[in-house]
């Protein structure tokens, strides 16, 4: 398999602060590849720049064959990239239904139209129920997003990534804030609802990143110091060093 | 389908009987119950701003000013202009106008965003100011009214009740298109914009264009309540393009509530009773209007139809609390 996604020297500084110094990332498709590193290290920032949040201070990404660095983020979403945040980031006052509406009817290209009701369009609806039913928010799909516990608002953040059918998903700390037990299921679901596509997964825990992923990036002061199986990642020197030995 | 019923019903017997006010009113109600019915539009469209969208905007007396003035002076300029033109040109430079400042406006947001709407329709105002020989300034303008042709027909529309009728039928239908409008896409897109405009980036919107579209569809709304607003008055001054012209639709909406989509209609009634029934007993009465609204925002921030939400709630909680108490 070929590189799927490329990310080429990227750097970013903010006003003067260096966050990342030259990041080189080849992911291939349907490879399940995670993140790590220290707080602050970077991560996020990454994320913001590969879905077009911000842009790179130079250097490339390469997507399906297309340029995407400094692209916005709803063009790099419809060549098939989603991505969910860490610190929730759902739509408030709007149903759980409605979220997940939101992405389904963008992707079906309705995303302006004056004249059609989303919510009459037994397909779209039937699609949403599906992704609602796989993220285990069938149940309380009619109550609004801000009404929904803390755990249900992360499922409900991995349902709207999910809305849009991305070929490539990004997850930013998707199990943040949630007990070992916790975790755990939530990793269960992701592996099951990101099957067949390719997933960039930020974590902290150690145990799911290694039973999860197949490539392993770690991150350090906004350089990646290796990339690799999780079998090498674990016996890796520089990594033990900046990283693992440290917990 | 039960909810479908609870909504239709309400709106057919409502227009069931507005369709039957001029039987019982007198000539004086009915002009007053047309411009509710004109000002009912440039509120809907307001709201879809303010409580759809989230936007505070101080400049939408821009486009209901434009287009009131544009079809006024096409009236006195253009020599037997039919009534549809005079309204189309007039609801077409809204159109351009929401084009124009929309795109303006696309990135900015917040008090930076209700500022500058405030600066454009300044502009606006000192622009009709100034251009005295064609807006007439403070005079105004006396606007006589067109014919109105449809196909070969001509229709009358001279008499209070006919010109009555005549913007029943026509924003009536426009308003319920904006109802329906509130659940189509790009619907439920404007929602999307109040709700997290960072978010929708990530699922494919545009929120630019979001942006952009709706700035033009309700420039263009209050455009259409503009024209009308020349045409039931057959007059137009700087009055209508001022920003005081804003205020008071931000008043009407805030006072209906911004939450439903008919509190703004609800709000519109209200203040123009009042303002007509306070100025027949006191020249005092921005003053007490000032006051009502004082109260208003201080203790029902909601608005009239939020206030009338909450009550529903509460009796149909207590309901829900008393069969329980029936079952046990
Ligand atoms: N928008 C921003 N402006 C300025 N500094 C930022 C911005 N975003 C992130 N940073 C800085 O970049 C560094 C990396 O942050 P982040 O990417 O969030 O790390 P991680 O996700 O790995 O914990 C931090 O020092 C953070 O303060
Ligand atoms: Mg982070």
């Amino acid at each position: 398999m070929t590189a799927y996604l490329e990310i080429r020297d990227v750097h970013k500084d903010f006003s003067g602060l260096q966050v990342l110094t030259g990041i080189n990332l080849a992911i291939r498709e349907g490879e399940r590849h995670a993140l790590i590193g220290p707080n602050g290290a970077g991560k996020t920032t990454l994320f913001n720049i590969i879905s077009g949040k911000y842009r790179p201070s130079s250097g490339s990404i390469i997507f399906r064959g297309q340029e995407i660095a400094g692209k916005p983020p709803h063009v790099i979403n419809r060549i098939g990239m989603a991505r969910s945040f860490q610190i929730t980031n759902v739509f408030h006052e709007l149903t759980v239904f409605e979220n997940v509406m939101a992405g389904v009817r963008s992707r079906a290209g309705l995303r302006y139209n004056f004249f059609r009701r989303p919510e009459a369009n037994s397909y779209l609806v039937q699609k949403v129920e599906d992704i609602l039913k796989n993220v285990g928010l069938l149940d309380v799909k009619d109550i609004p997003a801000s009404a929904l516990s803390y755990g249900q608002q992360r499922a409900l953040e991995l349902g709207i990534a999910l809305s849009t059918e991305p070929e490539i998903i990004l997850l930013d700390e998707p199990t943040a804030g949630m007990t070992r037990e916790e975790t755990e299921q939530a990793i269960k679901l992701i592996d099951r609802v990101t099957k067949g596509r390719t997933l960039i997964i930020i974590e902290h825990d150690m145990d799911v990143v290694f039973s999860l992923a197949d490539i392993i990036s770690v991150l350090h002061y906004g350089t990646i110091i290796a990339s690799d199986v999780p079998e090498k990642i674990r016996t890796d020197q520089r990594v033990k060093d900046a990283y693992l030995g440290e917990g | 389908m039960k909810a479908k019923i609870s909504l239709i019903l309400p709106i057919i017997s409502v227009l069931v009987l507005l369709l039957l006010m001029p039987l019982v009113l007198k000539n004086y109600h009915l002009n007053i119950l047309t411009e509710i019915i004109i000002f009912a539009l440039y509120a809907v469209s307001y709201n879809l701003l303010l409580g759809y969208a989230g936007l505070l905007s101080f400049g939408h007396a821009m486009f209901f000013g434009l287009a009131a003035f544009v079809t006024g002076i096409a009236i006195i300029h253009l020599k037997g202009i039919g009534m549809i033109t005079a309204i189309f040109l007039g609801v077409f430079s809204a159109f351009l106008a929401g084009v124009v400042i929309g795109s303006l406006l696309l990135r900015h947001k917040g008090s930076y965003f209700a500022l500058l709407t405030l600066a454009f329709n300044a502009l606006f105002y000192a622009v009709a100011t100034k251009w005295h020989s064609v807006t007439g300034g403070d005079d105004g303008l006396n606007v006589p009214r067109p014919e109105l042709n449809v196909i070969f027909a001509k229709i009358p529309v001279e008499t209070v009740p006919q010109f009555y009728y005549f913007t029943l039928i026509v924003l009536g239908i426009v308003i319920l298109f904006v109802w329906f409008f509130t659940r189509t896409a790009m619907g439920k897109t404007v929602l999307l914009m109040r709700e997290n405009e960072e978010r929708m980036k990530f699922i494919g919107y545009s929120t630019n264009l979001s942006r952009l579209i709706l700035f033009i569809f309700t420039g263009t709304l209050a455009g259409l309540a503009g024209a009308f607003y020349t045409l039931h008055f057959r007059f137009v001054s700087i009055s209508a393009i001022s920003v005081e012209m804003t205020t008071v639709v931000l008043l009407m909406t805030f006072v209906g509530g911004t939450r439903t989509f008919w509190g703004p209609i609800l709000g519109v009634f209200v203040y123009i009773i009042l303002q007509n029934y306070l100025s027949d007993i006191t020249d005092r009465w921005p003053l007490f209007m000032g006051l009502i609204f004082v109260f208003m925002v201080l203790f029902i921030p909601g608005g009239l139809s939020g206030f009338i939400m909450d009550m529903k709630e509460r009796v149909a909680k207590k309901r829900e609390v008393a069969l329980e108490g029936n079952q046990l």
